[in-house]
């Protein structure tokens, strides 16, 4: 599973000016909130609707569904924190290095672990050590390690390198330039990432299940084995909604923290 | 860090109008380069003064400079300020007094105005109230209303707004140096103008030590109390005053680096009362008058442009005390003014 | 379990036959997606790229198809569709049309005025301009957008395999049923290299398609 890359992300984004609180919370804002609703009650409706079997009845209750939906969750925002804490740094460390030959393989290893399919990465991890969470958490991190590593350093190197000297001129020390003024407006561009990196991992926690690791995976790969349709649904619509609400969680996140001016 | 460079760095500090700089045999060779790019440049400079470097692109004098604030390492040679060696001084401290503005600017664009004026008096652990008062006194200096400007983003500037808060953020800690690099290059030539003439009027009430690059020959005239003439590797053909360059080039270099209209050149330098002014009656009719303080490039401006023979002179006092035309500046420059033909046209 | 490099040899010597036949059907199934996500992608982007509003309404719905995981896509079209390619063309080229509406709609816009207007002038219509203009100057923009979507598809054709869809994904999953088995890890190491080295190859391919048929006049 690949995603738009990093370049592709910014080359796109919209410029928006400097004045906020309408601009963020506009009606537009709040479309996707309320499809997910729509799409959540409809489901709900559905269901209610259908007289349930045993196997079915055995998975579409409330308390399966939330520890799937608990497992989800856990496996994703655990992977993304992991992976914001080690590729953020990794990446300043990385942008810091005058080597071409440091750079030069990281790139290298980026393009390839772009085209790497998760299933593959997972399949491989759950042959060659073990099944089950540790597994797909680290599955999880390694595959969506590259989006936040690449914008780090791509944020880091967009901005003008006249900011950078008259920081310098100032009298900024290195870390100064870092913190007061590098990371500042790095900010849109690994914000961007991580957002990328969520989604990515909302995706990759689904096939998990295919290594025992749990999520609502669970409920589509049972439907699926067992031909009971609302089952698979049921799992997939919930997936489907985590995702969106994940991805507006996160794209919220970003204008609200864009620093202004910017 | 020890402490004998950070006493030097506040000796330096201390000063706000002013510092002695002297540059001693300063080379930079870059790794992988045959030629330096500059080699062996001596120069010392008074304090107060206006210094231009002049030379085509290239030629080391953004090198030069970089190197007084260390931008730039030396390769060898030794810099100091107020006899402040300058090499064993912490950069980041030593940076924090001297300001800086380059052409393109570099002002902070997540920062407002008054933050970006602010970052070296927080650097230096100014109090909130002192960098505010400062910020608000910068920005009236340079004709930026405070309560309008302060709060505002620079991507929300025009380009001489800009170039203005740029200037107002080097002064913010009072340097006694400043190092200016092509600071008005990017701006058109009627912004361009009206930023020089209020830098020449700033420089008049603060008198700091400024070294000033350019390729503009132009601009060198107009603002510099002294122009270092630069050719390849940062090589001194001529350092003088401008009036000295333009009478007296040193050699075949400088004298085509000034390029045609020398003479036209030489009348910034001239007020307009130098001339032997006609009577007041010879303007007639026009609205366009030239002032007694003005140059007499201003005046041959204004005649071409008007396409008039003759334009009023007032006096301070907004009185007529006669009128200028082309054949009294010619007169002035013992020459013909090369100009001439469209406006003998008119 | 450790990769044993003979054995492997052995293992694509012996189902060469299989690996090539897996490649092509993972090649044709992202062909086939991309020519039909390119007929509507860029169709719908010469619809909307001058009209704001369903402009942002057309990027909004594709980013959405995008944000799904895709194999909770799949299964939802399962019900609909059955097993096999149908449904993993059709989520081949739902993923694929938010970076090709994207490109297209950003590269009809990005035609400098000047060119529009002196074109109008010489007395095109409007869809003339769109056609003899903007699309060829658009072209690079758009092949780009083609090629993201190449890369995403390519990945995601291999979940495919587990709704029984064709292509490499097949070995990564027998690799995962035949877990402890000794071909095991042959099977998946098999199949994700494939589609690593697809993607790699497909990516070079548009590289050189951009180049040779992208306009002289606008090379860099």
């Amino acid at each position: 599973m690949v995603f738009p890359t990093a370049t592709t992300l910014i080359a796109t984004a919209p410029q928006r000016p400097a004045g906020r609180g309408a601009e963020i919370w506009s009606p537009k804002r709040f479309v996707t909130p309320a499809v997910v609703l729509v799409v959540l009650v409809s489901l709900f409706l559905w269901l209610s609707s259908l007289s349930l079997d045993s196997i079915e009845s055995r998975t579409i209750n409330v308390d399966y569904v939330i520890a799937r939906v608990r497992e989800h969750l856990g496996l994703t925002v655990v992977a993304s924190a992991l992976v914001a804490a080690l590729a953020i740094p990794t990446g300043i460390l990385l942008s810091r290095t005058r080597s071409r030959v440091i750079k030069g393989i990281v790139l290298g290893v980026a393009n390839v672990g772009q085209a790497t399919p998760a299933v593959g990465v997972i399949i491989l991890l759950a042959i060659v050590w073990q099944t089950g969470y540790l597994t797909a958490l680290v599955g999880l991190v390694i595959y969506s390690f590259l989006p936040v590593l690449r914008n780090t350093m791509i944020g880091l190197q967009q901005i003008d390198e006249n900011v950078r000297e008259s920081a310098f001129g100032m009298g900024m020390t290195q870390n100064q330039v870092l913190f007061r003024i590098e990371l500042p407006l790095a900010v849109p561009v690994i914000l961007a990432g991580l957002r990328t990196s969520l989604v990515f991992c909302v995706g990759v926690a689904t096939i998990a299940t295919f290594i025992n690791a749990g999520g609502l995976g669970d409920m589509i790969v049972n439907g699926l084995k067992l031909q009971r349709y609302p089952v698979l649904v049921t799992g997939a619509v919930l997936v489907a909604c985590i995702a969106l609400l994940i991805d507006w969680v996160a794209a919220t996140a970003e204008d609200v923290l864009r620093p202004r001016g910017i | 860090m020890p402490k004998q460079p950070n006493t030097a760095v506040l000796q330096i500090a201390g000063k706000t109008s002013g510092a002695l700089i002297e540059l001693d045999h300063v080379t930079k060779q870059y790794p992988n380069q045959p030629v330096a790019a500059v080699q062996d440049f001596s120069m010392t400079v008074q304090p107060g003064e206006l210094i231009m470097f002049v030379g085509p692109s290239g030629c080391g004098k953004t090198t030069t400079m970089k190197i007084i604030n260390r931008n730039t390492a030396p390769t060898s040679g030794s810099i100091s300020i107020d006899g402040r060696d300058v090499l064993s001084l912490n950069p980041s401290e030593l940076r924090r007094h001297i300001g800086y503005v380059i052409q393109q600017i570099g002002l902070f664009p997540h920062m407002t105005i008054a933050e970006n004026i602010g970052v070296v008096p927080k650097l230096l652990n100014w109090s909130k109230e002192k960098t505010n008062d400062r910020v608000h006194e910068l920005l009236t200096t340079v004709g930026l209303e405070p309560g309008d400007f302060a709060h505002r983003y620079p991507k929300q500037l025009s380009g001489g707004q800009q170039q203005r808060v740029g200037v107002a953020r080097a002064l913010a800690a009072d340097p006694p140096v400043m190092l200016m690099d092509e600071p008005f290059g990017a701006t058109d030539p009627i912004t361009r103008e009206k930023l020089q003439a209020e830098f020449l009027r700033l420089q008049a009430s603060i008198g700091k030590t400024i070294i000033f690059v350019t390729h503009d020959f132009d601009e060198a005239v107009r603002l510099g109390d002294r122009i270092a003439v630069l050719s390849n590797r940062s090589q001194i053909e001529q350092f003088d005053t401008p009036a000295n360059i333009l009478t007296n080039p040193a050699n075949e270099y400088v004298s085509s680096f000034i390029g045609l209209g020398t003479a036209i050149k030489r009348l910034v330098l001239i007020p307009v009362t130098e001339a032997r002014l006609g009577p007041a009656s010879a303007a007639a009719g026009g609205t366009t008058t030239i002032r007694t303080t003005d140059s007499l490039r201003d005046a041959l401006d204004a005649l071409v442009l008007t396409g008039l023979p003759a334009l009023a002179v007032l006096d301070e006092q907004n009185r007529a005390v006669g009128s200028i035309s082309v054949d009294q500046i010619s007169a002035v420059l013992g020459t013909e003014v090369p100009v001439l033909a469209p406006t003998a046209e008119v | 379990m450790n990769l044993d490099l003979n054995g492997l040899l052995t293992f694509w010597a012996r189902r060469w036959d299989d690996i090539l036949e897996l490649l092509g059907e993972h090649l044709t199934v992202v062909a086939v997606a991309l020519a039909l996500a390119m007929v509507i992608g860029v169709g719908v982007g010469m619809l909307v790229w001058d009209k704001p509003f369903p402009r942002s309404t057309v990027i909004a719905a594709a980013g959405v198809a995008l944000t799904i995981p895709s194999l909770a896509l799949l299964a939802l079209l399962i019900p609909v569709v059955g097993l096999g390619w149908t449904p993993t063309v059709i989520a081949l080229v739902m993923y694929s049309l938010l970076p090709i509406v994207r490109n297209t709609v950003v590269g009809l816009r990005e035609v400098p005025p000047a060119i529009m207007e002196s074109a109008l002038g010489m007395g095109m219509t409007p869809f003339t301009v769109l056609l003899r203009v903007q699309l060829p100057m658009a072209w690079p923009i758009i092949l780009t957008g083609v090629r993201v979507a190449a890369q995403l598809t390519i990945g995601v054709a291999a979940i495919a395999a587990y709704v029984a869809g064709p292509g490499l994904g097949q070995f990564i999953f027998q690799g995962l049923s035949s877990l402890g088995s000794k071909n095991a890890l042959n099977f998946a190491v098999t199949g994700t290299l494939g589609v690593v080295i697809l993607a790699l190859v497909v990516d070079a391919a548009f590289v050189a398609i951009t180049r040779s048929t992208t306009s002289r006049g606008l090379r860099a």
